[in-house]
């Protein structure tokens, strides 16, 4: 049996402590899942065991040897690999090249195909799922990349198979398939760490739960021994929600109307009303159809059916973002980096991208115009910039959100989408953010926020509608909600 | 503190030079050649420098505008062809087929060489950004399609004397008398004019930029993509029609045979400016300044007698330097 030991494993980042004095074991044989909400500190341990970052403090042992690791590739070679969330194969090569990436069998100096191809097959027999090891990656179905994925891990022979989210891509019957691999796995002397934010998967699948809370290590426990409301008090203890400015009632004027807006693939008939100065949430896990939804009411992305009413006004399907502009809706995309800035411009001209009919006479630009507003901007949002023509690149997550919001709210807006604007930025950047959505709010602009973090909807929304698998499943009114159970409405399918 | 200062100053004093870099480079070239020959540095001989570029010159200007939108156009010297054998063509053949006097067919086929380029400009645009198509192999095919068509109209051979005398006063004319400002170069500093307001003074500026910067970001901030990439192919091929009225005028020709490989300096001036190949970034101040440097080069070499096969080896050298330089400027800024 190989034991997996941390003792006082902390981690500092400059302002945060992402792991703190974390001291439990793992044990072969068994899957170990590792669940805790968003910032928790759970990727930032696995970070740490699979050499990506080093502990500030404290150590781990594998079987009572002290490790450390500069590098993932010292981990690896201490036998611990990880099967990552996003998918790393190389799409446009073969199932066994994939498997045997860098270190392909070779005779008198050329690749031993029939040996390489015999290896990889005796390897996904092993995992008794039928994969064709000649197999174009690209051609293979998700839960077929995920299992290459573990068998690439298993190759090399490890002492510790560290799943991220492995379910996150693959639909329920793909789900079975995976279980029954990692159950195969169980077999062999494997230490399995699996992290998954779908709890209801886990008693299926693991042997043991230990839960961080705020990187502070809250419990390890068998599976039988508790009950799915243990789990998730020990994931959120207890929670104090703050209160949102209680001068933000929503009137009674439908400025956003949706009916039956279908879009096949991601969501499906979704209908719901959006009124003048309310913040609306929309809860529900990473793929249930936020981004896209919201996207389609924006005219970024097609849909199929369904209409979209603006204060009354149908607009005409598929429209575009700039027909969607003039009717005054704004998007803050979720990736703020690849969809929502030109990091390589300036920040004045990532302020005024979206409003440039309002920074123009006709076809010519009014520069003043143009540095008033983004210096409107920069101090309304307390953007903190060392100079405005800097690039937007150059500034951290929290004031190029910002950006973003700037962007938008200086085509003054009567919509706003907020697509998981939180993501990756700091406690007091975001509580800013909260507060220009109130602030906006107070001036009679409707707002959606989409967001995985439950609190955050808890502590902004006047509503909030839950969306699983592509269809509005519930709404719900913060004021007496707590967070385990809209995660439990979250989770219902 | 008073080393923070020194500090300060010292770097903002290595941004300016890093930013300026072709221009230290040119003053020095400049100098070199001045002080290596006698004939380099008289006003008839920067009229020829201006003269000469005026033809490239113009198209790089464009052609500065499709990069910055990360865009390519190969097609330019196919144009550059076709247009100058259209306007031949019209002036030879339709005075006698419809009666209308020499001056006004040769404008009708400025006109329509204008109309052609505008229609490539609209199929590129809308092949890369609908379906997608690399702007490289879109432009590429057009290369040989409108190389083929000069070559059909032509029937394969230079069209020649069919222009009326004023039309051939914009490639050889001078305003101001002999020793006066060729008209190509008043033709290439208006352009710069023209380019130079476009980029820095309109939103048909600030959206190219946008696009080239990032088309994601550009579109969901309700930039149209579409029309933008459609504005800067149809410029450059315009521009093309400049440069082939101008070229054609100087030979008193048009011919399919023009514009061979025009594209090679067009994008050496363009890069040398500081323009950034992946888009969002580039100066149409700079690319003027690429024109002078490549003109500058060729000019000083020709004086000097260097050999005409050494020429290629010697720019490439430059050309290779100029664009290191420019990405050691990138990297050292970010």
């Amino acid at each position: 049996m190989v034991i997996l030991r941390t003792e006082h494993l902390t981690k500092d980042y400059p302002g945060c402590r992402a792991l703190d004095d974390v001291t439990v074991s793992f044990e072969s044989g068994k899957v170990n899942a590792l669940l805790g909400k968003n910032g928790s500190g759970k990727s930032t341990l696995v970070k740490c065991f699979s050499g990506a970052i080093q502990q500030s403090a404290g150590e781990f042992f594998l079987n009572d040897e002290r490790c450390s690791f500069a590098k993932p590739t010292e981990a690896y070679n201490h036998g611990f690999a990880t099967v990552y969330q996003e998918m790393s194969l190389v799409s446009g090569l073969t199932v066994t090249e994939n498997i045997f990436l860098g270190r392909m069998p070779k005779k008198g100096g050329l690749i031993d195909w029939n040996r390489a191809h015999a290896d990889a097959k005796k390897m996904l027999d092993m995992m008794k799922v039928n994969i064709n090891p000649r197999e174009i990656v690209s051609r293979l179905s998700m839960w077929q990349c995920q299992v290459v994925e573990i068998t690439k891990a298993m190759s090399y022979h490890p002492k510790v198979l560290m799943l991220d989210e492995p379910t996150s891509a693959l639909a329920s019957t793909e789900i079975n398939i995976l279980f029954d691999v990692i159950r195969e796995l169980k077999k062999q002397d494997v230490i399995i760490i699996y992290i998954s934010h779908k709890l209801h998967e886990i008693p299926q699948i693991a042997d043991t739960v230990t839960v961080l809370r705020d990187g502070r290590m809250i419990g390890k426990v068998n599976i039988e021994d508790v009950e799915h409301k243990d789990i998730l008090g020990m994931m959120f203890g207890d929670v104090v929600i703050r209160k949102r400015p209680a001068d933000i009632v929503p009137q009674e004027e439908v400025v956003l109307d949706v009916k039956n807006l279908t879009r096949s693939g991601k969501f499906e008939n979704i209908s719901f009303q959006l009124h003048k100065s309310e913040v609306l949430g929309i809860a529900g896990m990473l793929g249930s159809g936020r981004t896209e939804l919201l996207k389609s009411i924006f005219g970024a992305d097609p849909y199929d059916s369904g209409t979209i009413k603006v204060n009354g006004v149908k607009i005409r399907h598929n429209a575009s973002p700039i027909t969607m502009k003039k009717h005054g809706l704004g998007l803050t995309p979720e990736d703020r980096k690849q969809e929502g800035l030109i990091l390589i411009h300036s920040i004045r001209d990532n302020l005024c991208y979206a409003s440039m009919s309002r920074t123009s006479v006709g076809w010519m630009e009014n520069r003043r115009v143009r540095a008033q507003i983004a210096n409107e901007q920069i101090e309304n949002l307390q953007i903190k910039v060392p100079d405005v023509k800097a690039t937007v690149g150059s500034l951290s997550g929290g004031n190029q959100q910002k950006v973003v919001v700037g962007n938008w709210l200086n085509t003054q807006p009567q919509i706003m989408l907020y697509d998981e604007p939180s993501r990756g930025i700091d406690v007091a950047a975001k509580q800013q953010i909260f507060e220009i959505m109130w602030e906006q709010s107070k001036r009679g602009i409707a707002t959606i926020f989409v967001s995985s973090e439950l609190e955050e909807l808890l502590e902004t929304c006047n509503r909030i509608l839950i969306m699983s698998n592509g269809k509005l499943t519930g709404e719900a009114y913060p004021d007496n909600l707590t967070v385990e159970a809209l995660y439990s409405l979250c989770m219902e399918d | 503190m008073a080393n923070d200062i020194k500090k300060f100053n010292s770097r903002s004093a290595k941004n300016f030079v890093l930013d300026h870099i072709i221009e230290v480079l040119l003053i020095v070239l400049v100098v070199v050649m001045t002080l290596a020959s006698s004939t380099f540095f008289t006003w008839p001989n920067w009229a020829n420098i201006f003269r000469n570029m005026s033809m490239k010159g113009v198209i790089a200007f464009g052609m500065t505008m499709v990069i910055i939108a990360g865009q390519i156009d190969l097609s330019i010297g196919s144009t550059v062809a076709l247009s100058g054998v259209i306007i031949a063509r019209c002036c030879r053949d339709l005075p006698d087929a419809t009666g209308m006097s020499l001056t006004v067919a040769c404008i009708v086929g400025i006109l329509l060489s204008f109309v052609v380029a505008i229609g490539m400009g609209i199929l590129h645009g809308y092949a890369q950004h609908k379906f997608g198509m690399p702007s490289f192999i879109v432009t590429l095919a057009s290369l040989n399609l409108l190389y083929g068509l000069a070559g059909m109209l032509s029937g394969g051979f230079p069209i020649a004397n069919e222009f009326p005398t004023w039309f051939n006063q914009i490639g050889t004319g001078k305003v101001g008398g002999a020793q006066g400002l060729p008209i190509p170069a008043i033709i290439l500093l208006v352009v710069f004019i023209v380019f130079y307001f476009i980029m820095n003074y309109t939103t048909t500026g600030r959206s190219i930029y946008a696009v080239g910067g990032n088309p994601e970001s550009a579109r969901l901030s309700g930039i149209n993509v579409l029309a933008t990439k459609i504005i800067v192919f149809a410029s450059v091929q315009c521009m093309c029609v400049i440069a082939g009225i101008i070229n054609s005028a100087q030979v008193i020709a048009g011919s399919y045979s023009f514009g061979r490989g025009w594209e090679v300096d067009v994008i050496s001036a363009v890069v040398i400016g500081g323009t950034s190949m992946l888009g969002g970034i580039g100066k149409v101040w700079g690319t003027l300044i690429g024109i002078i440097f490549l003109g500058v080069i060729v000019n000083g070499m020709t004086i000097l007698n260097l050999d005409i096969y050494a020429q290629f080896v010697v720019r490439a050298v430059l050309m290779f330097f100029a664009v290191m330089v420019a990405t050691f400027r990138a990297k050292a800024k970010a």
